[in-house]
C-alpha cells in the first residue's frame, strides 16, 4: 500500500462536487484541505468531503497543508496566477478548462511546470466518458475505416437562465475572449484532436443572435480542415433538446453517440454488401433500447456525464503514485489551447 | 428608525417595506440591479431609498449600511441547484454580516424559516415550538437545498450573535398571501394537478400582512434581541379548512387526495428499497423521500406565544380575513 498523495482543492462551485466526491474516496488520495473565499462555503465543503481542514487564502492552504496534488476549480482568468503558485510551492496541478485564457499563458505555465518538475494536467473530462471510449475502440479496430470527418456539436440552454444568464452579478465568464463558449469550447475541441492531423484551413463564425451585452457570442459555427479531415464545431443556445453529440465518419462507417443521453449508433460493414444495411439497422435498434434503459438507471442512480472525470482523475492519481505516464499529455493540452486560439482570432478577421 | 431591508422586491419583502413605511420608519430597500420595481406602489415613497445591488457585493453593501439602524435580511434564493442556493443564501448572508461588521450596524432581523426544524424524528401531532430540535447537518442532506442552506445560514446568525451582533431570528411558518395560496404544505403538485396529501393536519401558516408586521415590529423591539421566534397566526386551520376556503374564493387546480399514513408508507417503503437494493444512490420524486415528505406533510401542532409575548404583537388578520383580503382588490401595498 501507497501513501495517500495529499490533495488539496481550491474553488467549490458547481464541479467541485464531482473533485470532491472522488477525492474522498479514492484510496490514492488524502484530502487536506479546501480553500475558497467564502469561508462558509470552504467551511462546508471541508465538512462534507472530510477534508482535513478548510482555508480562504490558498496561499496558507499551500503553506500550512503542504498538498502533493491541487486542484484549480476557480474562474478560468485566475487558473495561471493560482497554478503558478502552487508549482512553485511543489504540487502537481489538475486545473480544469480551460487551463489558461490563451495559448501563450500555458506555454508559459508549462515551462514552468517543467522548471519545478511538476505534472501539470487539464480536465479533459469526456475523453473519458464511456461512449467515447467505446467508439475509440471501433477505430482503433479499423471497423471505421480511416476517419475522415468529425462533428461536435454542443446546444446548451444557457440564455433560458441560470447562472451565466444572471445579469445582477455577471459570470467573470463573460470576461473571456470567447465570452461564454470559452467555459465550453475546449471539451469540443479535445474530442475532435486525436483525428486531426493539422490546422490547415480555419473558418470561424462567432455569433450573438439573442443579443444585449451580457452574452459576448451565444452561437459558434467552426470548420477546422487538417490534411484531409474535416472537423466541424457547433455550440448553439437555441437548438433543443440539450446535447453533446460526437460523431465521426471513416471510409468504411460511422459512429455517433450524445454523451448527454449516452448511445452509440455505429454503421459499419457487417455480413456483407446486401445484409449489412439490414444488420446494422436492427443491431442499433436494440443498442438504442439498451441504452434507453441503461440511461433511465443513470437518471435515478444519479449517474452523471461527469463519469468521464472520476476515469480521469483515478488514471491521473494512479499514475502520480506508480510513476506512469498521465492521462492528459503535453501535445493535448498544447493542440486544444492552440486551436481555440486560432478560432478566436477568426473573430477578429471581421 | 432607518431600516435596511434585503430581498425587498420579492414576495414577502414587497409587504415587509409597506409595512416598513406605514409605520413611519426610512427605508433601504436593497433590489437586484435589474428588478424592475414601477409596479409596486411603494416604490417612489419620500421615505424610501432604493439600493440596486447584489448582496454579494461586500463593498457596496457597506456603503449602502451607513446610518442604518438595522437590517431586516429576506433575500434567499429558493429555486436552482445547491450551488444556486447557497451562494444567493449562504454567501449572501455571509457578505452582508461582513458589511454590517464593517459599516458597525449590528441590529439584525434574520429571517430563516420552519425548515431548519427535525421533522422526520418528532411524534405526530406533537408540538413544534422554538425549542424543537434543528435537524442536523448530518441529516439535513435528505431534505432539500432549501433546508441545507438556510441551516448554514442560522449558522451564520448564530456565529455574528456571538461576536456581538444583535441578532432576532424569526422562524416563519409557510407564508401565504395573494401572490401564492395554492402553496407547498397543500400538497405535491404535476403540472395542473395538485395531489393533496392529508387534510387534517393543521397548517403552520403566517399570512403575509401579519408577518410583515411581527417583522417590522421586532425590528422597532430591544426585548426581542437575543431571540428566536416561530411566527404563525391564531386558529391555524387543517389542509382540508384551508382548501375549501380558498376554493370558495380562487380557481382551483385540479385534485386528487391522497392519506398523509399512505403517503408516508409509500415513502418508507421507497426509502427502504433504495437503502437495500440501491445503496441508497436512487434519486427519488422528493414526496417519496421520508425526510422531506415528513418535513411539509407531517400533522403537528405550533404555537405563536412566544413572539406575541416577547414582540407585544397580536396577528392583524383572521384566516377568512386573511383570504378575503388576498382575493380581493384591495391594494394591498399601498402606503
Amino acid at each position: 500500500m501507497t501513501t495517500p498523495l495529499k490533495a488539496g482543492v481550491i474553488g467549490t462551485g458547481v464541479i467541485s462536487k464531482e473533485h470532491l466526491s472522488f477525492l474522498a474516496t479514492c484510496p490514492h488520495a488524502e484530502l487536506v484541505g479546501v480553500c475558497d473565499l467564502s469561508r462558509a462555503a470552504a467551511h462546508y465543503a471541508a465538512q462534507r468531503y472530510g477534508a482535513t481542514a478548510a482555508y480562504t487564502d490558498f496561499r496558507q492552504m499551500l503553506t500550512a497543508a503542504k498538498p502533493d496534488v491541487v486542484h484549480i476549480l476557480t474562474p478560468p482568468q485566475s487558473h495561471k496566477f493560482i497554478a503558478t503558485e502552487c508549482l512553485k510551492a511543489g504540487a502537481h496541478v489538475i486545473c480544469e478548462k480551460p487551463i489558461a485564457a490563451n495559448h501563450q499563458d500555458f506555454e508559459e505555465l508549462w515551462a514552468l511546470a517543467q522548471e519545478c518538475d511538476r505534472h501539470l494536467i487539464e480536465d479533459q473530462n469526456y475523453r473519458f466518458n464511456a461512449p467515447i471510449l467505446a467508439i475509440q475502440d471501433l477505430i482503433s479496430q479499423g471497423k471505421l475505416g480511416e476517419i475522415k470527418e468529425i462533428e461536435v456539436r454542443m446546444s446548451l440552454a444557457l440564455r433560458d437562465g441560470g447562472r451565466f444568464a444572471d445579469e445582477n452579478l455577471p459570470s467573470p465568464i463573460h470576461k473571456m475572449p470567447a465570452g461564454v463558449i470559452h467555459d465550453l469550447i475546449t471539451h469540443l475541441i479535445y474530442l475532435a484532436l486525436p483525428y486531426l492531423p493539422s490546422f490547415d484551413h480555419i473558418r470561424a463564425t462567432w455569433s450573438n443572435h439573442g443579443g444585449g451585452t451580457l452574452f459576448k457570442y451565444d452561437d459558434l459555427d467552426a470548420l477546422v480542415i487538417g490534411g484531409d479531415v474535416h472537423a466541424h464545431f457547433r455550440f448553439s443556445c437555441y437548438t433543443m433538446p440539450e446535447t453533446f453529440s460526437f460523431k465521426v465518419r471513416g471510409t468504411a462507417g460511422y459512429a455517433e453517440t450524445d454523451l448527454f443521453q449516452p448511445y452509440i449508433r455505429a454503421v459499419y460493414p457487417r455480413g456483407g454488401k446486401q445484409l449489412s444495411p439490414l444488420i446494422n439497422h436492427w443491431v442499433n435498434g436494440a443498442d438504442l433500447m439498451k441504452a434507453s434503459v441503461r440511461n433511465f438507471r443513470n437518471k435515478i442512480m444519479q449517474r452523471t456525464p461527469y463519469e468521464g472525470l472520476k476515469v480521469l482523475l483515478d488514471r491521473t492519481y494512479t499514475a502520480l503514485v506508480n510513476g506512469t505516464d498521465l492521462p492528459i499529455t503535453y501535445e493535448d493540452m498544447e493542440r486544444t489551447s492552440r486551436l481555440i486560439d486560432a478560432l478566436v482570432a477568426e473573430e477578429n478577421r471581421g | 428608525m432607518k431600516l435596511l431591508i434585503t430581498g425587498a422586491s420579492g414576495f414577502v419583502g414587497k409587504y415587509v417595506v409597506a409595512e416598513g413605511l406605514r409605520r413611519g420608519h426610512e427605508i433601504k430597500a436593497v433590489v437586484r440591479p435589474q428588478t424592475d420595481v414601477t409596479r409596486i406602489p411603494w416604490h417612489n415613497h419620500d421615505r424610501l431609498e432604493l439600493v440596486r445591488i447584489d448582496l454579494r457585493q461586500e463593498a457596496e453593501l457597506t456603503t449602502a449600511l451607513a446610518g442604518v439602524d438595522g437590517v431586516i435580511h429576506l433575500a434567499a434564493v429558493k429555486s436552482g441547484d445547491f450551488y444556486d442556493q447557497f451562494a444567493g443564501t449562504v454567501m449572501a448572508t455571509e457578505s452582508l454580516l461582513a458589511a454590517m461588521k464593517t459599516a458597525a450596524v449590528s441590529r439584525l432581523i434574520a429571517i430563516s424559516t420552519f425548515s431548519v426544524y427535525e421533522y422526520q424524528q418528532k411524534r405526530a401531532h406533537s408540538l413544534l415550538d422554538e425549542d424543537s430540535p434543528l435537524v442536523t447537518a448530518e441529516r439535513v442532506v435528505n431534505r432539500d437545498e432549501y433546508s441545507q442552506t438556510k441551516l448554514i445560514q442560522e449558522q451564520l446568525y448564530r456565529e455574528f450573535e456571538a461576536e456581538g451582533g444583535k441578532v432576532t431570528i424569526l422562524r416563519p411558518g409557510m407564508i401565504y398571501g395573494r401572490e401564492y395560496l395554492w402553496h407547498a404544505l397543500l400538497g405535491a403538485e404535476f403540472g395542473s394537478v395538485l395531489l393533496q396529501i392529508g387534510t387534517r393536519g393543521i397548517l403552520p401558516l403566517s399570512y403575509v400582512e401579519n408577518c410583515a408586521e411581527a417583522m417590522i415590529i421586532t425590528a422597532e423591539s430591544e426585548t426581542a434581541i437575543g431571540q428566536t421566534l416561530n411566527i404563525v397566526d391564531d386558529h391555524l386551520p387543517t389542509q382540508g379548512k384551508y382548501t375549501q376556503e380558498l376554493k370558495k374564493r380562487y380557481p382551483a387546480p385540479k385534485l386528487y387526495y391522497c392519506p398523509w399514513v399512505v403517503m408516508k408508507s409509500i415513502a418508507g417503503f421507497g426509502w427502504w428499497i433504495n437503502q437495500t437494493f440501491l445503496k441508497g444512490g436512487a434519486k427519488m420524486p422528493g414526496i417519496v423521500v421520508p425526510a422531506k415528505l415528513h418535513g411539509r406533510f407531517k400533522p403537528l401542532r405550533y404555537t405563536n406565544q412566544r413572539a406575541k409575548t416577547v414582540l407585544n404583537w397580536q396577528p392583524k388578520y383572521s384566516f377568512t380575513a386573511s383570504l378575503d383580503r388576498s382575493c380581493g382588490d384591495l391594494e394591498l401595498l399601498k402606503v
